[in-house]
């Protein structure tokens, strides 16, 4: 018995993303032109035509399912509430976080993610209160797509699938594989543990697109073109998280830990 | 001869001189930009923190990008190769237009904040121009991280970009031009006519 939504769904995002994949492959301009061609580089989108067609089928659902939600979720309740049910979506990834992190070879990382689950779940009320980070554990950002970029694996060409949005073959698979390795997928089954994780699925989407409600109106008011802005905007930030998270090795010693004067390496 | 052995090197000290004071006036000097993004940021959160009417609002921060920003450069860059193309009439047509959508932009953006505050980070010179790094705080928001691209505009400092959360919005604005001229045959007035018809709709 199947017990996540998520892993429920998934093929059948990837199946439909793999079947409206087939028709579409840009033309890539002449190589006499060279500032087009390095605008054809630059976009990295050679399934453009694709990617714009799944980009007007989400386009529809967002406008008459995606948004509304979120507008109404906004609406009906209160910043704090929001505020608290994003730490606890937020906290419920401790566990992701802390695996990609041993997988990146973090072990720094891996101790505040990990003490991050711990205190916030227990003291935090199950990630209510952020207390973690008053403790000295702050909260970062990794998934496994970012894990594989730590191992080398370029992103591909860009993709723009339904419900996911911008992506791209190697962090689509990594969303697909923290879906996998998050504990709430696999631990308990049943009818309870299905009912909290589609909670958990809506609550997911109706944060993430409600944090963008006023980016997304201001792009599609704004830019001539908001497919491409869309992907300009969705390529920098992703390639800025990859930067930072490959940039941003903690040394393992604590900060209260008496620091050797030379500049040789301390034993752990 | 003694007098003329002192002079050679005092000369040559003298050019190197000014040939190191002519380079400086080329590239952007960190601590000049550092000072510069403080000064702005103050200027920013008096009207952004500031009550007033959105429309007051607006033309402060008009003013502020008339004077702190490269909006002619900006501009330019946005276009991209295609500003090479257009005639001399629709490069004026474009620079004044891109003005407006430029306030549009920022005006959209920081209209509807309240209570921001900035923390300095980090300043770091890059090939051209200096990246002055801070935090954006508000309230009930996670903070976010805002670069701040700074270039030496004829002996001025002026901010040549702006960059949150790793995307830069003159980039950004010139894959949205670059993407609309690739499905419209590469016409520059057909995107001179879109933005303004855009901006019309905007306005209206």
């Amino acid at each position: 018995m199947p017990a996540s939504p998520l892993s429920r769904l998934l093929p059948a995002f990837l199946l439909l993303a793999a079947g409206l994949a087939l028709p579409g492959c840009a033309t890539p301009p002449p190589a006499d032109d060279p500032d087009a061609l390095a605008e054809f580089k630059e976009a990295n989108d050679p399934l453009e035509p694709t990617n714009r067609a799944l980009y007007a089928v989400n386009d529809v659902f967002d406008t008459v399912f995606f948004r509304p939600a979120a507008k109404a979720y906004v609406w009906l309740l209160p910043q704090e509430i929001r505020n608290r049910t994003h730490n606890v979506l937020v906290n419920a990834l401790g566990p992701v976080t802390f695996a990609n992190d041993v997988l990146q070879g973090q072990p720094r990382r891996a101790g505040d993610s990990l003490m991050r689950f711990v205190v916030n779940s227990t003291v935090g009320v199950g990630g209510i209160f952020d207390v973690a980070t008053d403790w000295g554990w702050p909260y970062h950002e990794t998934d496994f797509g970012l894990t594989m970029d730590t191992w080398g694996i370029s992103e591909g060409p860009y993709l723009f699938l339904p419900i996911l949005g911008p992506t791209n073959p190697r962090d689509s698979t990594g969303f697909a594989v923290d879906a996998a390795i998050n504990p709430t997928t696999w631990i308990a089954r049943g009818q309870a543990m299905t009912i909290v994780g589609y909670t958990r699925l809506g609550l997911t989407a109706l944060d993430k697109r409600s944090e963008v409600l006023d980016t997304l109106d201001r792009v599609k008011e704004q830019a001539l073109d908001p497919y491409a802005t869309i992907r300009s905007l969705a390529r920098q930030n992703r390639q800025s998280k990859e930067a930072d998270n490959r940039d941003t090795r903690p040394p393992t010693i604590p900060a209260w830990f008496p620091r050797p004067q030379a500049p040789a390496a301390a034993a752990p | 001869m003694l007098a003329r052995r002192s002079l050679l090197p005092r000369l040559c000290l003298m050019s190197a001189g000014l040939v190191a004071l002519a380079a400086r006036a080329q590239a952007q000097a960190p601590d000049v930009a550092t000072a510069f993004v403080s000064a702005l940021l103050k200027d920013i959160l008096a009207v952004v923190n500031g009550g007033g009417a959105a429309a007051d609002k607006r033309a402060a921060i008009a003013r502020i990008i008339d004077t702190k920003v490269d909006v002619d450069g900006v501009a330019r860059f946005c276009l991209g190769r295609f500003w090479r193309t257009a005639t001399p009439a629709q490069q004026q047509d474009y620079v004044k237009l891109f003005h407006t959508v430029l306030l549009n932009s920022v005006a959209g953006k920081v209209g509807e904040y309240s209570g921001v505050s900035f923390t300095m980070g980090a300043t770091r010179a890059r090939e051209e121009d200096v990246l002055v790094s801070t935090v954006v705080s508000r309230p009930n928001n996670a903070p976010s991280k805002v670069d701040w691209v700074v270039a030496n505009i004829g002996g001025q400092p002026k901010l040549v970009d702006l960059i949150a959360e790793g995307t830069s919005l003159r980039l950004t604005q010139r894959s949205d031009y670059a993407s609309f001229l690739a499905s419209h045959g590469n016409n520059v007035q057909t995107l001179l006519d879109a933005i303004r018809a855009q901006l019309a709709k905007t306005a209206g």
